[in-house]
Parts: structure tokens; sequence; C-alpha cells
């Protein structure tokens, strides 16, 4: 193949050469999501596609409708920063039927932040699980909607 | 080091880390909670990424000094130098796409290019040393066979070296004097190319200016030059392997030329690294007391015996032994020390990557305490799936060797590129 009196090698060359590229231009073409780069770089329905799923987490106010007395009693407590789903789990489906249980909090959700921990603040209290109390029932002897309470 | 207690909420998350027995995470010291995981976020696969970069690298590197340095002993090793770059080429990724978990959405680091990031741009820096210098350089020099084969083989291997010959059938001597003149010019870019590919390996690494193990300007360097090391000791083992299989016999001008390299390559490694090491321990700086103990006692086998004493110092005395008394050694006496310091080489260059990548993941970055790592068999991060990664290369190596090294098929006979281009 001669082609302007070049080399047929470069020619041949020169011809994948655009077949490739013009191929990456077609399927960047296809395949970029058309919502890239709306907000960011990001692919900009990701948004909307994640605000469709439904949602997991009542809120905390929502469980005041039914619970006020926990909810006021949780609200005048050490514990009063805490959300009633970091210990009860997600509720959105219990806010909306009733019927729909609840996660019944066991001695690893107080684990989770009183276990000590040295990278934990010396004021946050902390103890260790197996020396404090083996049995693993804290609420024998705390009331977690209320700590400074005794039963 | 103070070593306290281990943190008991991080000792609940007890993983299996083998299919027998289940091994605790191990902590010493103050561990920040986000490095308090099971196990490293970076593990066998992330050690065998550079690893591959570094053996292709190495290999193109090796080729090129037939092609560039005109070093005709070598020309034996030349196409097979360029197959071992381009097998390993093609599973370069590999590592990283498994151990992302999607490599299905591979194609997006294209789609999307970022410039920013550094892992998008070696998306970019694989492509041009794959398409551009690799295989291009392959196609010059292997044209005037394609044209040959296709016309003798017939089935499948006929069409696929119809296919590769791209329609070109010019066979005269001004074309295939082309073909040797661009190659060559391929083989020169090739060169920074090849640096750049490893080079950017360890720029990957040594730009993480937070951890004292990484954030190191000579990383670049000694990742490029231990890829030069791993590169011609993988050609050293190949061609002996390849000879032996094909019960021929080995040449031992080139071998030994090959050997002379690897000494070079590995006394200028072998001496950066030390530099690097001098700087460290004359400079003390506040990381060095963390340093030293994860050299001393968390890494004491890989990188004291397996990197410096097995994969450095060792091969150093016997490939200096033939370089100083060659002339008395025999031959099966030279080939046994080539095969073992070649082997040691490339098992010594894997300890580097392992030492560098879980090396750097075994400190807090409080710099008060360790971590530690158990690798696992089965799975993602397992040696299991790391075997199989390590072993696809070779046995595309192999497919090549047969498709495009085979004994039965005639070559051209041109050399490389044995006198300077003229046209």
């Amino acid at each position: 193949m001669r082609l302007f009196n070049m080399p047929p090698q470069i020619v041949r060359l020169c011809l994948v050469t655009i077949g490739i590229v013009g191929s990456y231009l077609v399927a960047r073409a296809v395949l970029t999501p058309p919502s890239f780069r709306e907000y960011g770089f990001f692919r900009g329905d990701a948004l909307k596609d994640i605000m469709a799923l439904p949602p997991q987490y009542g809120g905390k106010v929502s469980c005041d409708e039914c619970h006020s007395d926990q909810f006021t009693k949780l609200n005048k407590g050490g514990h009063k920063r805490l959300s009633c789903e970091v210990c009860h789990g997600p509720g959105y489906a219990h806010t909306q039927s009733p019927d729909a249980g609840m996660h019944k909090p066991t001695f690893t959700v107080c684990s989770k932040c009183h276990e000590a921990n040295p990278s934990r603040p010396k004021t946050h209290k902390q103890i260790v699980l197996k020396e404090h109390y083996a049995g693993g029932k804290c609420m024998e002897c705390h009331v977690p909607h209320s700590p400074a309470e005794v039963p | 080091m103070d070593v306290t207690n281990v943190m008991a909420h991080v000792a609940s998350s007890v993983d299996v880390t083998n299919i027998l027995v289940e091994v605790a995470p191990r902590f010493e010291g103050y561990v920040y909670p986000n490095e308090a995981s099971p196990e490293p976020l970076w593990g066998i696969l992330i050690v065998i990424y550079p690893y591959i970069t570094g053996l292709v690298a190495g290999a193109f590197i090796m080729a090129s000094l037939v092609r560039v340095f005109r070093v005709q002993a070598l020309e034996p090793v030349y196409r097979l130098s360029l197959l071992t770059a381009l097998s390993f080429m093609l599973c370069a990724t590999m590592p990283l796409l498994l151990h992302l978990g999607h490599p299905e959405r591979c194609y997006e680091i294209m789609m999307t290019p970022h410039l920013t990031s550094p892992m998008a741009i070696f998306g970019f820096v694989y492509a041009w040393y794959l398409m551009a210098v690799l295989l291009l350089e392959l196609w010059f020099d292997y044209r005037q066979d394609f044209v040959e084969w296709s016309q003798t083989e017939p089935g499948f291997r006929g069409m696929l070296y119809r296919a590769l010959m791209l329609g070109v059938t010019d066979e005269s001597e001004a074309a295939v004097k082309l073909d040797m003149k661009l190659g060559w010019i391929i083989s020169i870019i090739g060169i920074p190319s090849a640096f750049l590919l490893h080079g950017y390996v360890g720029f990957i690494f040594g730009s993480i200016k937070a951890n004292p193990w990484w954030g190191n300007v000579l990383m670049p360097i000694i990742f490029i030059l231990s890829a030069m090391v791993s590169g011609i000791a993988l050609c050293v083992l190949n061609y002996m392997v390849l000879t032996w299989v094909r019960r021929k016999k080995i040449d031992m001008r080139c071998l030994d030329m090959m050997a002379m390299f690897l000494f070079y390559a590995l006394v200028i490694d072998a001496a950066v690294e030390g530099l690097d090491w001098i700087h460290r321990i004359y400079s003390a700086e506040e990381d060095f007391s963390v340093i030293r103990y994860v050299a001393t006692e968390k890494l004491f086998y890989t990188l004291n015996i397996g990197q410096a004493l097995m994969g450095t110092v060792l091969p150093l005395l016997m490939l200096g032994l033939n370089q100083v008394v060659r002339k008395r050694l025999s031959d099966m006496a030279r080939k046994r020390m080539y095969f073992a310091s070649a082997l040691m080489i490339v098992l010594g260059v894997f300890a580097m990557r392992w030492n560098v990548v879980i090396g750097g993941q075994l400190f807090s970055k409080s710099l008060r305490g360790f971590m530690s790592y158990k690798m696992q068999f089965i799975g993602m991060e397992g040696w299991l799936l790391g075997l199989v990664v390590l072993s696809i290369p070779f046995i595309i190596l192999t497919v090549m060797i047969k498709l495009f090294l085979s004994e039965r098929l005639p070559t051209a006979g041109h050399t490389p590129h044995p006198t300077p281009p003229s046209n």
C-alpha cells in the first residue's frame, strides 16, 4: 500500500493507531456516564441513585412519638448526645410499622465505646470487660438511658 | 519500645488467617484505631504488582543492551527478553485489579482519566509502554518473520501470523532496513520509558510523605535499579531453563555476558540501597527508632536474610568471583553459580518488594506502636492466589515461546542491529 509515498509499515501502523485512538474515543463517548462531571469528578446520577435507596434510619425525633418517657430520660442523662439508633440499630422500618422489631442491645454495644482502649481520652469511662464483669449483662447494674441512675 | 496490652476490642475481631488455625491480630505499643485492622490494607497482591512491573522493565533493558548498546554476545536472548517483558507486562495490572475487587470496572480508569491521581496516570504510563514501546518493537523485529511464517504455516498459526503482519508483505532489503531502524529508535525511546514505568511505581510509594518507610526521594531510583537486577536475573533463568528443556547447548559467551551485566547492575543497586540506609542511619530522624525496630525485628528474615544476604551479598560474591577467576572455572561450575545467583536475586528482589510494601504497614503513624501481618492461605490476599498470579506470566511466556520462538520456525536471520543505522 502506497499512500503519500510512505513506506507500507508506517501507513499500516498509522491506520492501526487511528483505529485504536478512534475506538478509544468512541468507547469514551459511549461508556462515560452522561451525568459525569455534573457536580464534580463523579457520576452526578450517583446522588439520585443513593437518594432512591430506602432509608434505614428513622432519626431520633421519630422515637419521641411513641417512646417519649425513654426519650425524655435519655435527653437528661450522660448519653444525651447519642441517638437511639446508635444502640438499637437502624429503625426506619419500625417507625413505619411497630411490628417491625428493633435490635435488642447486648453488652457488645456497650463495649464498643467503653472497652478500654489507650487511644480514647482519659475522661471517657472505660473498663476491661473481662475484669469488670464476666457475666456480660451490663444492664443488671447500669441504666443505659440514664447512666448515672442505679437500678 | 514500651509494649503494652493487646487491645481487647481489637483482639475480639479475630480473623481466620489460615485454613487450620485462627490467629488474632497482634499489636504492640500504641496503635491508632484505624490502623488496628486484622490485616494491612495492602497485602501480597500489592507486593506482586511492583515485582512484576520491575521484571518487565528489567527484561526490556536486557533486550535493549542488544539493540541500543549493540552487545552482540547477548543476541541469543534478545527475543526471549522481549517476550519475557511482554508476558509479564500483560499481567502487570492483574494483581491490582484483583486487589481492588472489581476487575470488570478496569476500563473506567481510561474512560474518565484523572490527571492528579498517581494510579490513574499509571494507566497511561502502562498503555504507553505496552502499546507504543513493547508491541511496536516486537512488531518491527518480527515483521519479516511473520511474512515468511504466514506463507509456510497452516491453520491457526498461519492465520495468526497473517493477522500480525497487518497486511504488510514487503520483504525488500529497504523495508527490512527500515524495520530495523524504526525498531532501534523505539528501543531508544523504550529505555527512558522502562525507567518511567518502574520509576513511577517507586514514585507511588516514595511520594507517600506521611510514611517514613516509603516517603523517600531515592525510592524511584532504588526501584529502577532493583528492577534491572531482577529482570536480567529472570532472563538468565529463562534462557538456562529454555536451553535445558530444548536439550541445547548454552552459549557460554552469552551467559557470561549476562552474568557480567547482572553483576554490574547488582553492584550499583546494592550501593544505592546501602546509601539509602547510610542516610537513614546517619540522619536518624524522629522515626528512626521505629524504622530500626521494623528492620531488625519485624522484617528480620525478609530484609536481613532474604533481601540483604540471599538477594545481594551471596550473588555479589558468586558473580564477583566469576568476574575475577572466570577462566579458571569450568563451564558447569559457572552455569551452576549463575543459576544459583539469578535464582537468589529473583527471590531477594521479591523479598525487597515485600519489605517495602508490608514494612510500611507494620508500624503506627504514632511512631509508638507496631502492627503484625499473618498472610492468609486462601482468599484474595492469600499466598495461594499470589502463586497463581505469579505463575500466569510464565504460562503466557510458554505459549509465546511456542508461537514466536519455536525451533521449527526459521527466522529471517537478521540481527537486531549489528551495525549503526545508515539509512
